[in-house]
């Protein structure tokens, strides 16, 4: 177990170089000059240019760039962006509330997901189930920016429950709704796994044996069915936590929510490699710590899997 | 009412029919049944599969599945009508008072909870874990003849043997002494010797315990040998019922009789036997189409922290077949047998050794080469279920090889697959239907007609019929002889059943844990077997002493 961990972790090295790249190039190779939006399109004296190009490293070639880069990422220096500011304190302040709200959404998924998912797959066919089928066939069909400006008209502004923004604390509270928005759409898929999962798992023989047994139904399905079924969740909802990081973006959006896709986006408007690319590693490394964490949840609810 | 000195019977079955509710109408699996179980006695169930039998038993402890009910009749358990209890009542019920050994030991256990924990929670739910749960799994485990039981309460199935396993799932069924216990073909997955290790440790405890049987079996000479009384169930009817050995010896229904002409382990003792075809097809002595020499296949098993064992699956291993006879390769479950077949159809490599098919070494032929061979020598494999693609229909599936290896246009390759289908008995409108619409020895047929179709000189049958029921199975063995006979097919058969050996090798190779024990012709194997593994082997066969 140890050995592959260690596999696992030493597998970060070589896919957070090559994502790091990916992304540095393609920042690089997007048209239009990094200084003409940092001069908001004013005329700038070619010395002045000359002067902040040579800040950046912008006047040498791509490989240098990316080999001062790295450089630097080494002693923990992500560089500065545009404003002055070091781009580790940028994420030091907004990934926590990134974190939050995925944590939020991944949580809210999950237990409904599975709840939902068990009642529907044990009611097969039952008005139950058949509501539940269309609901998330609905969540999945209607993009996220509509749920969301939706959910934030009706809940924040005509219901008053909820302030329909996200101050700059971004507590837990005022992110329910965002992380609901967030997790909506992989909550209908997690339904959906959870449902069919369990479908299939009842009708197993050792089910009927534990039956057979005399156990209580309430114990055959918590103690047999449940677990078997929740194996290929667990896959799902590992891999999702790296998506809901990233796909945060329009949520936060949405909600005003000054987190991880928010700076993402902004840095990407105005062409500020070091800020993309910081971005874009540590989620990069968020998503291979998370699969890592998959696979060992993977072997504690099944013990045929042994990882050597 | 009258009361006579005869004991109250503990499970009487009255009338009985089972209805399931299909989108196609209502089928009736079970009509007009009777039979009554006494305390302690065992009554065995034979039919085939679709006969109502294991229908029958699970109304009994309320585990029909959800379209299915009785739909008139009853079922007395010691009195009580218990044909439309409540599932509360038979929560009760279940456990304590009617316990089950179900059929598949790989697929009854959960995988994921330790053996020992499937064994407690059985305890818990009928009250009966006392003060020291842990002791009494530790006992129960051991009265069920596992060896070294406090270690094994703490594995998972996967770590289990088959027999392992089954062992464990008749300690779970009678774990809280019941007083019937349903065993629903409890060994038919097992191997003969295991199989006989198991009953015999059934009959044991359940004697013991004072416990009733209700045995399902598809095998009348298992029934016969087991039970006091049989239950011969055809199309859900009862057509037979008395003491075993008056319907074993002097059968009155027709479908009885045709039982016993084909069940496998009965006929294996009177000598059936087909017809070696060599002298027909090369006068005098046959050239062997296929030759082993010192084969041998070495596995690496993997230990974890990068130790490696080594692990001798087929173990310097030579033997020949003669042109259009059939060989047979006999052993129990991981004596290699399998690993032969996939090296002769080179799907394994071979870690040293010769396999010569017609003169020329296989194992580095050339890719151009190892094509061709492919069209020489085609596999039928067990599992019908799992060997036809679900998603291609019958004649795409067996249409398919000529299309790869070039044969023929579109029209000929129709006609070609309508006379494979008329070759292995089937319709030439099966051709647009499904595997999932065909059943199991249907689906058999449709396999072999695949393997067929590229007119193979060599068919390597691995455990070709063991999962069909014996008139089934006796049909496919019949078919395949007859194709023999055509067609001169040299047949390399791989099994764990004697019985079937029987029934079509014209030589047989024993082996056991790699090695070849004993190899001759199938008279000499049968008549005068000289390894003590054989012997064992041979007296395994249910029912053998009782013809």
């Amino acid at each position: 177990m140890l050995s592959f961990m260690l596999k696992r972790i030493a597998q970060l090295i070589p896919v957070f170089i090559g994502a790091t790249l990916l992304v540095y190039f393609l920042v690089f190779a997007t048209p239009g000059n990094p200084i003409d939006a940092l001069s908001g399109g004013k005329p700038m004296s070619d010395a002045t240019r000359a002067a902040l190009e040579a800040q950046y490293n912008l006047d040498k070639p791509f490989w240098v760039q990316y080999g001062l880069y790295l450089k630097n990422l080494v002693t923990f220096d992500l560089g500065t962006s545009f404003s002055g500011q070091e781009v580790s304190a940028l994420l030091g302040r907004a990934f926590p509330v990134t974190a939050r709200l995925a944590i939020l959404a991944l949580l809210i998924e999950s237990v409904f997901g599975i709840i939902f998912g068990v009642i529907a797959g044990m009611r097969k066919g039952k008005w139950f189930d058949s509501t539940i089928l269309v609901a998330s066939l609905i969540v999945i069909a209607v993009p996220t920016f509509v749920l969301g400006f939706v959910l934030q008209f009706v809940v924040g502004v005509k219901l008053d429950l909820v302030k329909p923004t996200v101050s700059g604390a971004a507590t837990w509270g005022e992110l329910f709704l965002p992380a609901l928005v967030l997790g909506l759409v992989s909550l209908a898929y997690v339904v959906r796994l959870t449902r069919t999962s369990v479908i299939e798992n009842k009708s197993a023989d050792f089910v009927r044996t534990a039956t057979a047994k005399g156990l209580s139904r309430r114990r055959v399905i918590t103690v047999h069915i449940l677990r078997n079924s929740l194996i290929p969740v667990v896959t799902f909802l590992g891999a999702d936590l790296g998506s809901l990081m990233g796909g945060a973006i329009v949520t936060e959006g949405i909600f005003n929510v000054p987190g991880v896709g928010h700076l993402l986006y902004q840095a990407i408007q105005k062409g500020e490699t070091p800020t993309v690319v910081a971005v874009v590693g540590v989620l990069v490394i968020v998503f291979v710590v998370a699969n890592l964490v998959v696979d060992m949840l993977y072997a504690l609810l099944d013990p045929r899997i042994r990882y050597a | 009412m009258t009361e006579t000195a005869t004991p109250k019977p503990l499970l009487e079955i009255k009338d009985l029919a089972i209805t399931f509710s299909t989108p196609d109408g209502p089928v009736h699996a079970v009509r007009d049944a009777n039979f009554t179980v006494m305390p302690g006695e065992t009554v065995a169930i034979v039919g085939e599969s679709g006969s109502g039998k294991s229908t029958s038993a699970l109304a009994a402890i309320g585990l029909l599945a959800g379209n299915g009910s009785v739909s008139s009749g009853q079922i007395l358990f010691d009195g009580e009508d218990i044909s439309h209890a409540s599932e509360k009542r038979f929560v009760e019920l279940r456990g304590n008072h009617i316990g089950m050994v179900p059929q598949d030991p790989m697929s009854n256990l959960n995988p994921v909870w330790k053996i020992g924990f499937q064994v407690k929670e059985t305890l818990k739910a009928n009250g009966l874990a006392g003060d020291n749960p842990k002791q009494r799994v530790t006992q129960i485990l051991a009265d069920a003849g596992l060896p070294n039981p406090e270690a094994r309460a703490g594995q998972y199935p996967h770590e289990f043997s088959g027999g392992m396993r089954q062992r464990a799932l008749i300690a779970i069924g009678l774990a809280c002494r019941p007083r019937l216990l349903i065993a629903d073909e409890p060994t038919s997955a097992l191997d003969v010797t295991v199989q006989q290790q198991i009953l015999d440790h059934l009959d044991t405890m359940t004697s013991e315990l004072g416990t009733a049987v209700l045995l399902i079996t598809h095998d009348l000479g298992l029934a016969a040998e087991r039970a006091e009384k049989v239950v011969v169930m055809y199309k859900g009817q009862v057509v037979e019922y008395g003491p075993a050995l008056d319907i074993l010896r002097n059968p009155q229904h027709p479908y009885t009789k045709r039982l016993i002409s084909s069940a496998p382990s009965l006929s294996a003792q009177r000598g059936d036997k087909h017809e070696a075809i060599v002298d027909e097809i090369v006068p005098g002595k046959a050239e062997p189409l296929l030759k082993i020499s010192n084969l041998t296949k070495v596995f690496d098993i993997r230990k974890g922290f990068g130790r490696k064992e080594k692990f001798t699956a087929v173990d310097n291993v030579s033997f020949e077949i003669p042109k259009g006879t059939t060989t047979a390769v006999v052993g129990e479950s991981g004596s290699g047998k399998s690993t032969i077949a996939q090296m002769v159809l080179n799907l394994l490599d071979k870690t040293s050794g010769e396999i010569t098919f017609d003169g020329e070494q296989i194992g580095n032929l050339s890719e151009k080469k190892l094509f061709k061979y492919r069209r020489r020598v085609q596999p039928i494999f067990q599992d019908p279920y799992g060997s036809l693609d679900p998603m291609y229909s019958i004649f795409r599936t067996i249409e398919e090889p000529l299309r790869i290896h070039g044969i023929g246009n579109a029209a000929s390759r129709q006609k070609k697959v309508e006379e494979l289908l008329d070759q292995v008995s089937m319709p030439a409108s099966t051709m647009h239907r499904f595997p999932n619409e065909l059943s199991g020895g249907q689906r058999q047929r449709i396999a072999i007609a695949r393997a067929l179709a590229l007119q193979p000189e060599m068919i390597v049958c691995d455990e070709a019929v063991s999962a069909l029921d014996v008139l089934v199975q006796a049909q496919v063995l019949d078919l395949l002889d007859e194709l023999q006979r055509e067609m001169g097919l040299t047949y390399l058969f791989i099994t764990h059943d004697l019985a079937v050996v029987r029934q079509i090798a014209d030589n047989v190779c024993v082996m056991e844990r790699g090695k070849i024990v004993e190899q001759g012709t199938a008279d000499q194997i049968f008549a005068a077997p000289k390894s003590q593994y054989t012997r064992n082997l041979l007296g395994a066969i249910p029912g053998a002493s009782l013809i």
